[in-house]
């Protein structure tokens, strides 16, 4: 079962930032939904993207996961500057994502979901179909075996061979969340993972998240649910009109006034009264 | 050897071609999700340049055309499939690359239209409106065949290649590569979140079914002899757009049910009835009509296609399995896992350190 960790007993560690952006820009039309975002994201964290709607942390997910070209500033990742790369290439180094409304391969089974996440097989080869017939079925036996542990933690495992367009809405929550992890990712950007699931499957996102944490992968969410961010997010990132407002911990960002003005507000005294 | 028998083999020569035709499309279609409405300028390419490499010099022969280097069989009809991927580089580069449905599907159709009035214009290339003619019947010199032996003799050969070829189509598409071409049939965003290059993938499917298309057109020109633009107007896509929607987009064995509704039963059949009198030419509409209608019915009430594509299932590991920390994984269902949930701790007690 799934171990929930302190997040404070974590570190920042040594190695720097996983993910640094430096006054990203973006405008649609006369719109700059992102307008010199500055951040860092903390190695082996789990940091929460905060900010009122129109904020611009869709936007940032989608540039930073090279979904977009942002129009000037700087994305690197680790020691390589990946701005506005192509998105698979930035894929292959460890960064994944989820979307805010779940985007499943609908035609394909649940667990053809996860067996299509491993970024290079060498199975996608036409050589090795045809010439290394062997180490094809070497891989795929490693992958269904992987794919079906984490249907069975993520509680999917009954309904592998169903097409992912049959499930629910929760389920393809936690199916687009399962994917991500078979792609063994290093940087985990979950876009709203909690929007629109019952208070239960919170619970068991919740868990999934702080094992992915405790599996090493760094874990940047937008999150709106003040309660969920405050229990596993131990870092968190207030955007507002496409700027770093500040950074932190929320307990401190509490006491700060422009973001309780900008986002906080009514949000956080409903939140400390519950 | 009856007239009987060269009817019914000529259809078997047809279903198997089709079916060939419908696999290449399924692929780009089916499989990748590539709206490719220019098809058949890849199957026309392919009969031509397989006709054009089959005769000998133009010189003398009362036609136009480049190449006329006598190539036997089957190296000709490679060559007819090769021609078509080459086409299929240059198209995935004009369009491919930048455009996705719909707009790929216009400039697919223009590019159709283009390729048809060059062809048709351009008597240099492949003779013009009059097309390709004598082209040498294969094989009939080394087991000296007549008409009638060769149309059965070929369609058995078409019949050979087409097994062929689906193994090879089979192969692909079972394999994560053809996995891979379904992510980005689903949804290319995921697919590209997923690692995935999706221009490179596409190209993949898309040369892939163009040697297809190709092998198709040229087993045409080599069945026929002859090849000419009204063999391949561009409306000739949708029919084998229909083969696979009747079919089943998908499913190879669709694809061959396809093929035998549409193209043999429901295309050439009617071709070999007597005309009705005093209307020449008229099943020939009344067949185009019916064809509409039966597309009409199939995306109506059976999207699917008469073999729908299958569910892919895969043997599980065996023995227990065990998670990373040598703990055997427990397999609750999603109700049981809700259940365990919220009948254990809290939220805020697993903040503190506890098992959920």
């Amino acid at each position: 079962m799934m171990t929930y960790n302190d997040p404070a007993a974590s570190s920042m560690g040594a190695d720097g930032p996983i993910l640094r952006c430096e006054g990203i820009t973006k405008a649609f039309g006369g719109v700059n939904a992102v307008n010199g975002a500055t951040f860092d994201i903390p190695r082996n964290m789990i940091t929460a993207l905060i900010g009122p709607n129109g904020a611009g942390k869709t936007t940032v997910v989608n540039i930073l996961s090279g979904a977009m070209k942002c129009d000037s500033g700087r994305v690197q990742m680790g020691s390589t500057d990946v701005t506005n790369w192509e998105r698979y290439k930035i894929a292959r180094l460890g960064l994944m994502r989820t979307f805010q409304l779940s985007r499943e391969l609908g035609g394909l089974t649940v667990l053809e979901n996860l067996l299509v996440a491993p970024k290079v097989q060498a199975g996608e080869s036409l050589f090795n179909i045809f010439f290394r017939p062997r180490l094809l079925k070497r891989e795929e036996r490693q992958n269904i075996e992987r794919a079906t542990e984490i249907l069975r933690t993520y509680g999917l495992y009954d309904l592998r061979d169903n097409r992912a367009r049959e499930l629910s809405g929760g389920q393809k929550k936690l199916l687009e969340i399962s994917r991500g992890v078979m792609a063994s990712p290093s940087l985990f950007l979950l876009d709203e993972p909690m929007a629109g699931v019952n208070p239960a499957l919170i619970e068991r996102i919740g868990g999934y998240i702080l094992d992915m944490k405790a599996q090493g992968v760094t874990v940047l969410m937008i999150e709106h649910n003040l309660n969920v961010v405050e229990r596993i997010c131990d870092n968190v990132i207030v955007l507002a009109e496409g700027k770093t407002l500040a950074t932190g911990k929320l307990s401190e960002l509490r006491e700060n006034k422009e973001v309780v003005t900008a986002y906080l507000g009514e949000v956080i005294n409903a939140s400390t009264s519950h | 050897m009856s007239q009987f028998w060269y009817y019914v083999f000529t259809l078997v020569f047809f279903l198997f071609d089709y079916f060939i035709l419908a696999m290449g499309l399924n692929i780009q279609y089916g499989e990748t999700g590539v709206l490719n409405f220019a098809y058949i300028g890849f199957v026309a390419l392919g009969a031509y340049v397989t006709g054009a490499v089959s005769l000998p010099n133009s010189v003398g022969t009362g036609q136009q055309y480049i190449f006329g280097w006598n190539m036997p069989f089957p190296v000709n009809l490679i060559m007819g499939g090769v021609a078509a991927m080459i086409l299929a580089v240059i198209v995935a580069f004009i369009a491919l690359r930048r455009l996705r449905t719909d707009y790929l599907a216009m400039v697919l159709i223009s590019l159709s239209l283009v390729l048809y009035d060059i062809i048709n214009n351009y008597p240099r290339l492949f003779n013009g409106a009059d097309g390709l003619y004598n082209v040498p019947q294969p094989m009939t010199g080394i087991f000296h065949m007549g008409t009638n032996t060769f149309v059965i003799f070929f369609s058995l050969v078409t019949g050979v290649v087409a097994l062929i070829l689906w193994a090879v189509m089979s192969r692909i598409t079972r394999s994560p590569l053809g996995r891979t071409f379904r992510a980005i049939r689903d949804d290319a965003d995921v697919a590209a979140a997923l690692g995935k290059g999706v221009f490179r993938y596409q190209l993949m499917s898309m040369l892939i079914g163009s040697f297809f298309a190709g092998v198709g057109g040229g087993l045409i020109i080599e069945f026929g002899g002859s090849f000419n633009p009204s063999a391949w107007l561009p409306g000739e896509t949708f029919v084998v757009f229909a083969v696979i929607i009747v079919g089943g987009v998908g499913n190879n064995v669709g694809l061959l049910v396809g093929a035998l509704l549409v193209e043999t039963l429901l295309i050439h059949l009617p071709a070999f009835l007597p005309d009705i009198p005093g209307h020449p030419g008229l099943i020939e509409y009344i067949d185009a009509i019916v064809i509409g209608i039966v597309l009409m019915i199939m995306l109506w009430f059976r999207p699917q296609g008469m073999v729908p594509e299958r569910i892919r299932r895969f043997p599980q590991p065996a023995g227990e399995l065990l998670n990373r920390d040598g703990h055997s994984v427990v397999a609750p269902t999603l109700t049981e896992a809700v259940a365990s949930v919220s009948a254990n701790a809290p939220f805020s007690d697993a903040h503190e350190g506890t098992d959920a």
